[in-house]
């Protein structure tokens, strides 16, 4: 049935049965995805996705309720729940129907060039990317993650105070695995890409890169567990940011689960490091013009040169302390409900490469990429001890591969016992990005 | 949900190109997710998820196709877009239905989309007030209620018909202690293929009590040390190990292309013979169990390892192509958006002699771990890493002081080897396994085990 259509029905049936303010979210979503395995497709994905999110406000109260199927009879559905969900509700803060910002930036997040792509051409792509993977090494495997996946995702929001607002975006992502195989020894790596620009994307890149970040890896040793200066590579010092970027959220300070409460304006961080959220950051994955409640969205600075300076706002968490929504509402989907959440925040990049940031280390560990960060890291405590793959480094140079280790430490001392920023600044297959960051100790246990 | 004789244009136009197998799943699922913290209860979502998955088979390739776009046109769309991924003409005719009907070995009592909400609100309370009332250093308490119908249709090319409700109730609790600048988490969260009998029956006062007693306990923990140690990992949800450490590899997903460490080892020892290693999908009312699996096989008990000697592997359709092996029953998928593969579903280590005084007597120096966070395991290396909610340390046969942030790292085929005692205590801990076709339900389970020695990352050095 016309979107447009179960709007007006769905608005004039709330406004009948009692509900005062109302707003419509809509999703929808184009996907593709292509799994090679030995030269044929394995896995094939096509899908036409999407689905709606009410709000209303019924006795001063918001009340939500969702739906994929999208017909009439879905109407009362969404009613019937919203309404009932107000009852159990007893926050006092409140949720309210926003009327709209008063300017909205332009963006531009949609590539018709990569719109335009054939299914095809991105089949061959991914094949040839398989291809040049098994041939650049007799030790290598075929795996099980070679894929390219394209996704186009529009949303749209209404509400009867008069905002009407659309964006869109659409992005190509590769994702390789190499797995090497060298008598008993097994090591694996992933390769992620996102770009916009199909048509520059080189297979056999991708196929290298992947090839060599899991070759590098064989031959691994021992060496002592103790405290060692840590470099934390772009890709892996941005999950480690990731995993504990909702402290940055003012709902989770209030709630009292993140300990950057009261911290506005302290020193939280090494003097070294700015980060920022850009949600007009040229091919980032959360770029967005208007929140999950159509507030305007902008750049934000939340720490300049180690100083918090602000937390991420909603309306609601920004009413609660006589401040203004920083434009950070955020639905995971329309399945969810308005919480707070960064578009594409990251550290801002040094002009120190890389290989200056490792040639400042006599001794110490390179991380390339940690694991199990969801179970191993306590967002409340700020504690990690979280599994890592790396590098033993002296004399600044990558020297050898360590085998499976554990680091260990607390997420804001990490902060403040930053000693370099680099200028690699990436994000991988993420809206939240890092450059590579080294950091004066961390305890190490190898395995 | 769909009439019958739309199934069978979408399952021939899916067809239509060669493809030698085709398979529709139509699922309706009413969901709501409650949160409360800080006493209030702050959101609640209530909403229907519903779509269409369509999939096609050719050899050893598999196409999938996904649509919210429930229209004749919409769905006939989709299979034929499935179906332009395959090139040919079309080999097979659809079977005539066979409508199975499904057995419900999960009794529900009270659906939960009948019951008052105020009744779920008030259940959300009591967990709130226990955990709370607990300790004056309990700071912040966070607890989510969930509750889902899911109903599916199953058809395919080769004449299955079947139809299935499964009904999922699940409480977590979170509470945060705090003292001076430092903050503990202690968690909780029972879950079960039932209804709102559940929550009715649940020891709400248990498990809230629990989640508040780990935070405040590990106020007072010490850092964990780091080296090599034994660990005593108590039962119930400590089974995240094994789910971890040899479940994944035992998937058809990592076997089926030879990248898992145990793939081509059937009839070998892979284990200490006191280990026994089962997956099963028919426990009723459990978290991970099901009347049939996502692409409508009844699900059933597999044996995966017994007495130490691998015995089989958890298996999907599709995977059972490549491997020439039967399917298992183990085709799971978190919705209609993932095609389904093989996963898991309340898998255990079986009880063994020991009682669980005897293990910790037995060790002179080591690490007692009651309560597991969780974990992540890299399926072709059998590298893996979990987390530790609450740890003790063992000396000279005693528990000690409590430990916090440890983490265990190793190999999942090695550690499998080194478990030297069982206990007789066998319990099921709820949690959620991701994997390729997305986040399902599944059960980890097993008695108080001992691993003679798994690598501990800690804060403290050695």
């Amino acid at each position: 049935m016309n979107i447009q259509e179960f709007q007006a029905n769905l608005f004039s049936a709330a406004l009948a049965s009692g509900f005062t303010d109302v707003e419509m979210y809509y999703e929808k979503k184009e996907v593709f995805g292509c799994q090679i395995f030995k030269g044929e497709i394995d896995q094939y994905e096509i899908a036409e996705d999407g689905g709606i999110s009410f709000r209303g406000i019924f006795n001063g109260k918001m009340g939500y309720a969702y739906t994929e199927k999208i017909d009439d009879a879905s109407i009362p559905f969404l009613l019937d729940n919203a309404k009932e969900n107000t009852l159990i509700i007893n926050d006092e803060d409140r949720e309210e129907i926003f009327a709209g910002s008063s300017h909205y930036e332009q963006g531009n997040f949609f590539s018709t060039a990569l719109y335009e792509v054939t299914i095809p051409e991105k089949i061959q792509f991914i094949k040839d990317v398989e291809r040049e993977l098994l041939a650049l090494d007799t030790r290598i495997v075929a795996t099980d993650y070679c894929m390219i996946r394209t996704e186009t995702v529009s949303r749209s929001l209404s509400n009867n105070k008069g905002l009407s607002l659309t964006d869109g975006m659409n992005y190509l992502y590769v994702i390789v695995e190499a797995i090497v195989k060298d008598g008993d020894e097994t090591k694996t790596s992933f390769e992620f890409t996102v770009s916009k620009d199909f048509h520059n994307l080189n297979a056999k890149e991708i196929a290298k890169k992947a090839a060599e970040e899991a070759l590098s890896q064989l031959g691994s040793k021992n060496i002592v567990s103790k405290d060692y200066p840590v470099l934390l590579r772009n890709d892996a010092a941005a999950n480690l940011l990731a995993t504990y970027s909702p402290n940055f959220s003012a709902e989770n300070t209030q709630a009292g689960i993140s300990s950057l409460k009261d911290k506005l304006g302290t020193q939280i961080a090494n003097h070294k490091i700015t980060i920022v959220d850009d949600p007009f950051l040229e091919d980032g994955l959360a770029s967005r013009t208007f929140d999950s409640e159509g507030v305007a969205t902008k750049k934000l600075t939340l720490v300049e040169s180690g100083v918090l300076q602000s937390l991420l706002h909603n309306q609601k968490t920004a009413k609660k302390e006589q401040a203004e929504t920083t434009g950070h509402a955020h639905k995971d989907s329309y399945k969810s409900a308005v919480k707070v959440g960064p578009s594409n925040l990251y550290i801002e990049p040094s002009d120190l490469s890389f290989e200056d940031l490792l040639a400042t280390m006599d001794e110490g560990i390179l991380i390339t990429s940690l694991s199990g960060l969801h179970s191993g890291a306590n967002t409340v405590s700020g504690d990690f001890s979280i599994a890592a793959n790396g590098f033993y480094v002296a004399d600044g140079k990558v020297q050898y591969p360590v085998n499976l280790m554990t680091i260990a430490g607390n997420f804001y001392q990490l902060l403040q016992h930053v000693e370099e920023i680099g200028s690699d600044l990436t994000f991988p297959l993420s809206p939240i990005g890092s450059p590579s960051v080294l950091v004066k100790s961390l305890s190490v246990t190898v395995e | 949900m769909l009439s019958q004789s739309l199934i069978e244009d979408v399952l021939t136009a899916a067809l239509s190109t060669g493809g030698d197998f085709s398979e529709i799943f139509v699922e309706d699922r009413f969901t709501n997710n409650f949160t409360l913290q800080s006493g209030k209860i702050e959101t609640c979502l209530s909403g229907r998820d519903f779509g269409i998955g369509i999939r096609v088979f050719k050899g050893l390739q598999s196409v999938y196709a996904y649509t919210t776009d429930h229209s004749k046109e919409g769905l006939l769309k989709a299979a034929k877009n499935a179906a332009q991924a395959i090139s040919g003409n079309s080999i097979i005719q659809l079977a005539p239905f066979v409508h199975e009907s499904v057995e419900n070995i999960h009794p529900i009592h009270l659906n939960p989309q009948e019951v008052d909400k105020s009744r779920k609100a008030s259940i959300m309370k009591n967990a709130y007030d226990s955990a709370k009332n607990y300790h004056s250093s309990i700071s912040q308490v966070t607890v989510r209620y969930m509750d889902e119908e899911q109903n599916v249709l199953i058809a395919n090319s080769e004449g299955k018909f079947a139809e299935d409700k499964r009904v999922r109730s699940r409480l977590a609790i979170q509470a945060v202690a705090v003292r001076d600048n430092q903050m503990e988490t202690g968690f909780h969260g029972p879950g079960a293929h039932q209804g709102f009998e559940f929550f009715e029956n649940l020891n709400i006062d248990h498990f809230a009590n629990e989640a508040a007693r780990i935070a405040v306990t590990m106020l007072d923990a010490s850092p964990c040390p780091s080296g090599k140690f034994p660990v005593i990992i108590d039962n119930d949800f400590g089974g995240v190990i094994f789910h971890e450490a040899c479940g994944h590899g035992l998937e058809a997903t990592a076997v089926a292309k030879n990248n898992s460490v145990f793939a081509n080892r059937i009839g070998e020892k892979v284990a200490p013979s006191i280990v026994t290693y089962i997956d099963d999908g028919t426990i009723q009312n459990e978290w991970g169990s099901n009347n049939i699996d996502d692409e409508g096989e009844k699900t059933r008990k597999n044996v995966l390892i017994e007495n130490g000697i691998l015995k089989g592997y958890l298996i999907d359709k599709f995977n059972s192509r490549r491997m020439g092996m039967e399917s298992t029953g183990s085709g799971r998928r978190q919705s209609f958006r993932y095609a389904p593969t093989s996963r898991m579903t309340n898998t255990y280590i079986a009880p063994g002699t020991s009682t669980p005084e005897e293990i910790i007597a037995n060790t002179e120096h080591g690490i007692y771990t009651k309560y597991m966070g969780g974990g992540q395991v890299n399926p072709s290396t059998g590298d893996y890493n979990f987390a530790v909610m609450e740890a003790y340390e063992v000396k000279n046969g005693k528990l000690g002081k409590p430990l916090k942030g440890a983490t265990l790292i190793g190999n999942g085929p090695k550690t499998l080897q080194l478990v030297d005692m069982v206990g007789n205590n066998l319990g099921h801990g709820a949690g959620m396994c991701g994997s390729l076709s997305g986040s399902i339900p599944v059960n980890v389970g097993q008695p108080m085990i001992r691993v003679s020695e798994i690598t501990v990352g800690g804060t403290k050095g050695e």
